[in-house]
């Protein structure tokens, strides 16, 4: 045995001490009277074999295992050199377990497991208000007065700060251009922890009414300053007003973490403007609920002591304001479960998936070993004898597997880098972190407890099973190796297993897909097709309210002009463009209590056209025409549910409905409903049908409209068109979000496609390893048995009696697998329709095609081995024994 | 085949320490003294084979109860010579309290036995 340098002093002091005391044991002989040979020859008999009691005595020594592995792991890859086959097979199939795994984990590491990029991250809650009425996810947004009633009245929170989304015409020296930006409260960084990279965040003062300053991103210093790298001071035009930059966040960071990425942040000064001196500005509007909040609890406040005290002064707030507040509660979140925890079920649930697929490979490795170890019970047997320990024999067997394993690692780690570079452009954009999964320490430290994972399973396990019974039974069994049932059982108990988890693995792809079938197949109310849909920013300092619906008025009709383009429209909240509008309704004969306990219908503007741009059917009165202006008589379009709910009986035509809108009417105005359109999706093709409204957009712009246009050209033609009339009207207008309805419907069911794609990967790749080791132990079987066959056929047995043995065997082990397959999958499909809401629970069709799958492959697996065994020759196997 | 290994020791080991131990409270010794000894003063009785005691002696050293160190016999022959540690020396009056205990307990058990047959 090679020592390392260190111990070899060591060693070489022991063998001169045992020399040392058999010399005296010698002398002391001669000593005594015999002759020096007889009495040398005697001392050595009585002290043993040196060599073995050397090795005893580093044994002791601790260290030697090491230097043995290293021997076993040298002996291992020398045995493994002869069968590169079976090493060919073994590592794929690790490498696919194991890259797999890898892959799987590294997204949930970097939607999950990596912290926020901020201070103390675990201490940030998002705050909610309540909606009670509702039922399901009821959480939603604030207004500026509940939100500044919180802030005052918290004695648990550290620091909160209110935000919410904004899109901004920004012009820094060049071209105007559009960017996503945010409106917070002064305290947003501070709250965060968030330092400026150059200059400062905001203070207190920067809310006061003509400061005027702005935060940007660094990609907004990168792309729009010409990458300055000062540019605190620079004067740059927000919506058409003059902006002072004071500050630029470090590279990587902004809030809220969304995609697009802000990249501009401006204090709620700018909420607090208003167009005229007698309007109320939307800081006062204790209605207008469209915050988001973040906070920082005190590091001395449990997050339950937080909840209390919010409940209570959401409380106290709904009886100083019961018309705004009686039905609002309050509500805090950590802020990384409010951002992945409707993800998080999902994912792991998939990593479950991807963990039954490492599994079934294991499986299959172990059977491979096991069979190996079985055939070559013999030599195993024959080092027994020659003195090696069991354990040493184990070692042996053992090493094999952990070569097996790092091998198999190092290819996983390759085929998990190939798979996060498909998956990730798949992948849905507005999961967080779905943009950065990358292998770093921690993803990579997981695949090295899986090699080990792997090794323990597909070696120690084989290596005990190979290795029991009675070693010189297998030295001088005539029959040859591999005959004892219990090790028959166990490669037949791993085929088991692994149709097991296989069929899991089907079923949960089956009713994901079946999930997704559906979810396509649902009607959005609308034609999708050949609609292409895009927003221009009008800066709100030059377009007051009058002047934005007299810029549509001019630019839609232009758009019907556009050759190709069959009919053109403006709404908002445009439907799977991400949001969705509530407005609280009053119907005639209501007391103000029963408007405050009827949960509010939806709600979008529309020019005339809209409905039939998108093609949904007008079912009772009339569309909205130019007529309906803003100083014409109020109306309103009901949907068919909206109509259902509240005129049940009666002619929704001419009925009164008020909406608590209003635009420039001292209070909301009654309206009068003048037709009923079919029911539509709002934000995904999972809403289910509910009341809506729509109102003529010069009487209820309240959002950044998106224009529609269904046009027979193709998608490149019209946006180009557009940009043209736009600029004819006013060329510092930018365009922006252009995408075809098309895409956006196929963006909205990104989550549920990525799961369905990961679920069916996993449920392929579980099928294969299924397939190929339910081959191998078959294959394997009939080589094993073909004395039995031999002897069969010899008796008289048809061919196709023994290929029938063959089939029946694994159909009999594929059977045994889908019972427990299918008892399993009957629970993970509950989960599976707990967590997904696109999934159903599975019914029986589910059932039927994953067994008809798996008893097909039970027989196609079996056909080969079945034909050689019904080839059998008697003749030359029983001469062979 | 006659394989001598660990199984042998194991049934021993902490007689076999606590022997050598008792060994080396007099006075310091190499393996071979050793064995001897407890042969000659078991009257021939306990024969402690190479394979039993030089791994006890190696891992007593590694637990520090015992230190070797190479001398040269009075015969001029280079030998590893071991000597009892204070810890060791502790280490035996436990031995030798509990094995005291042990067979006084086991003694008990066989008598009254005695007694009753």
């Amino acid at each position: 045995m090679k020592l390392p340098l260190w111990r070899r002093r060591q060693d070489d002091e022991l063998t001169e001490e045992l020399r040392s005391h058999l010399a005296m044991a010698t002398q002391d002989r001669i000593d005594r009277g015999e002759p020096p040979d007889q009495a040398a020859a005697a001392a050595l008999r009585e002290f043993g074999n040196p060599l073995l009691v050397r090795e005893t005595v580093r044994d002791t020594w601790g260290w030697i295992s090491i230097a043995q592995w290293g021997s076993d792991l040298a002996y291992a890859v020398r045995g493994l050199r002869r069968s590169p086959g079976f090493v060919v097979a073994a590592v794929l199939t690790l490498a696919l377990g194991i890259g797999a795994n890898t892959a799987m984990f590294s997204i949930v590491r970097a939607v999950v497991l990596r912290p926020l990029p901020f201070a103390d991250a675990d201490r940030l809650v998002a705050l909610n208000e309540l909606d009670l009425r509702a039922s399901g996810d009821r959480r939603g947004t604030l207004s500026w007065p509940n939100f500044l009633d919180w802030q005052q009245r918290s004695r648990t929170l550290a620091s909160m700060a209110a935000y919410h989304s904004a899109n901004f015409t920004v012009a820094a020296g060049g071209s105007a251009a559009h960017v996503p930006g945010v409106v917070a409260s002064t305290t947003l960084f501070s709250t965060l922890g968030v330092t400026a990279a150059t200059g400062r965040t905001f203070a207190p003062d920067d809310e006061s009414a003509e400061a005027n300053v702005a935060v940007v991103s660094d990609e907004f210093r990168l792309t729009h300053l010409g990458g300055d790298a000062a540019p605190i001071g620079r004067a740059i035009t927000v919506n058409g007003r003059p902006f002072t930059i004071i500050g630029v966040l470090p590279s990587g960071v902004v809030f809220p973490i969304e995609s697009p990425a802000p990249q501009l942040w401006v204090t709620a000064a700018e909420d607090a403007r208003v167009e005229d001196a007698g309007d109320t500005p939307m800081t006062e509007q204790r209605g207008a609920h469209f915050l988001q909040a973040v906070a920082r609890l005190r590091h001395d406040v449990s997050l339950a002591g937080t909840r209390a005290e919010l409940d209570a002064i959401a409380a106290a707030i709904a009886t100083q304001h019961p018309d705004d507040n009686a039905h609002r509660g309050a509500a805090a979140t950590p802020l990384l479960e409010a951002l992945v925890g409707d993800v998080q079920r999902p994912l792991w649930l998939l990593m479950t998936a991807v963990a039954c697929v490492l599994l079934i490979a294991c499986a299959n490795v172990a059977n491979l070993l096991t069979a190996r170890g079985l055939a070559r019970q013999a030599e195993l047997a024959l080092r027994v004898a020659l003195g090696a320990s069991r354990d040493r024999v184990v070692r042996l067997l053992v090493a094999e597997a952990v070569v097996l394993a790092v091998a198999g690692a190092a290819c996983g780690v390759g085929v998990a880098v190939w798979s996060i570079r498909a998956l990730v452009p798949l992948a849905p954009g507005d999961v967080r972190g779905l943009d950065a999964v990358t292998l770093d320490g921690l993803v990579l430290l997981f695949t090295a407890l899986l090699a080990g994972g792997c090794a323990l399973i597909v070696g120690v396990i084989p290596a005990v099973r190979v290795t029991r019974g009675d070693p010189s039974r297998n030295l001088t069994s005539s029959r040859g190796p591999g005959g004892q049932p219990s090790q028959w059982r166990w490669l037949n108990g791993l085929v088991v297993a692994e149709t097991a988890l296989g069929v899991m693995l089907l079923a949960a792809a089956a009713l994901t897909l079946d999930g997704l079938d559906r979810l396509s197949g649902r009607d959005p109310g609308f034609d999708v097709s050949g609609v292409l849909t895009m927003s221009v920013s009008l800066p709100d300092s030059r377009y007051p309210f009058a002047r934005q619906v007299a810029f549509y008025d001019q630019v839609v009709p232009a758009l019907s002009a556009i050759p190709g383009v069959e009919a053109s429209a403006l709404v908002g909240p445009l439907p799977l463009g991400g949001s969705r509008f509530r407005i609280s309704l009053e119907l005639p004969g209501d007391s103000g209590d029963a408007t405050a306990r009827r949960q509010s219908p939806g709600f979008a503007f529309v020019s005339p056209d809209y409905f039939r741009t998108m093609r949904i059917p007008l079912r009772q009165g009339r569309d909205f025409t130019v007529a309906d202006r803003q100083n014409s008589p109020r109306v309103a379009i009901v949907n068919e549910s909206f109509a259902r709910r509240y005129f049940a009986g009666v002619d929704p035509i001419g009925q009164r409905i008020r909406p608590g809108l209003s635009i420039d009417e001292p209070a909301a105005p009654w309206r009068e409903v003048v037709g009923v359109v079919g029911d539509t999706k709002q934000v995904t093709l999972l809403d289910e049908p509910a009341p809506a409204f729509f109102v003529p957009h010069s009487q209820g712009m309240i959002t950044t409209p998106h224009l529609v246009i269904r046009s027979t050209q193709g998608a490149d033609a019209v946006p180009a068109a557009v940009r043209r009339i736009v600029a004819a009207a006013d060329p510092e207008l930018a365009l922006y979000d252009v995408r075809s309805l098309q895409e956006r419907l196929g963006a909205s069911m990104a989550s549920e496609r990525f799961a369905t794609l990961l679920f069916t990967a996993f449920a392929v790749l579980a099928l294969l390893l299924s397939a190929v080791g339910l081959h191998g132990v078959l294959a394997y079987s009939v080589s094993q048995r073909a004395h039995e066959f031999g002897v069969r056929v010899a008796l008289g047995a048809e061919a196709r009696d023994v290929a029938r043995v063959v089939l029946a065997g694994a159909i009999g082990l594929v059977g045994a697998g889908l019972l427990i397959g299918v008892a399993a999958a009957v629970v993970a499909g509950r989960l599976m329709a707990a967590s997904l809401s696109f999934v159903q629970a599975p019914g029986v069709t589910t059932y039927a095609i994953v067994t008809a799958v798996f008893l097909t492959i039970a027989v196609v697996c079996g056909v080969v081995p079945a034909r050689r065994a019904a080839r059998t020759d008697p003749l030359r196997v029983l001469r062979a024994n | 085949m006659p394989i001598r290994r660990a199984n042998s020791i194991d049934l021993l080991q902490g007689t076999l320490d606590m022997l050598v131990l008792e060994q080396l409270r007099w006075a310091p010794s190499h393996g071979y003294g050793i064995a001897q000894a407890i042969r000659t003063q078991s009257g021939d009785i306990l024969r402690v084979d190479a394979g039993s005691l030089y791994p006890a002696l190696h891992r007593l050293e590694r637990q520090q109860l015992v230190r070797a160190q190479w001398t040269v016999s009075d015969r001029k022959q280079r030998t590893r010579v071991y000597r009892l540690t204070p810890l060791g020396r502790r280490r035996l009056a436990g031995e030798r309290s509990r094995w005291e205990q042990l067979s006084l307990a086991i003694g008990a058990i066989l008598d009254r036995g005695g007694v009753k047959a």
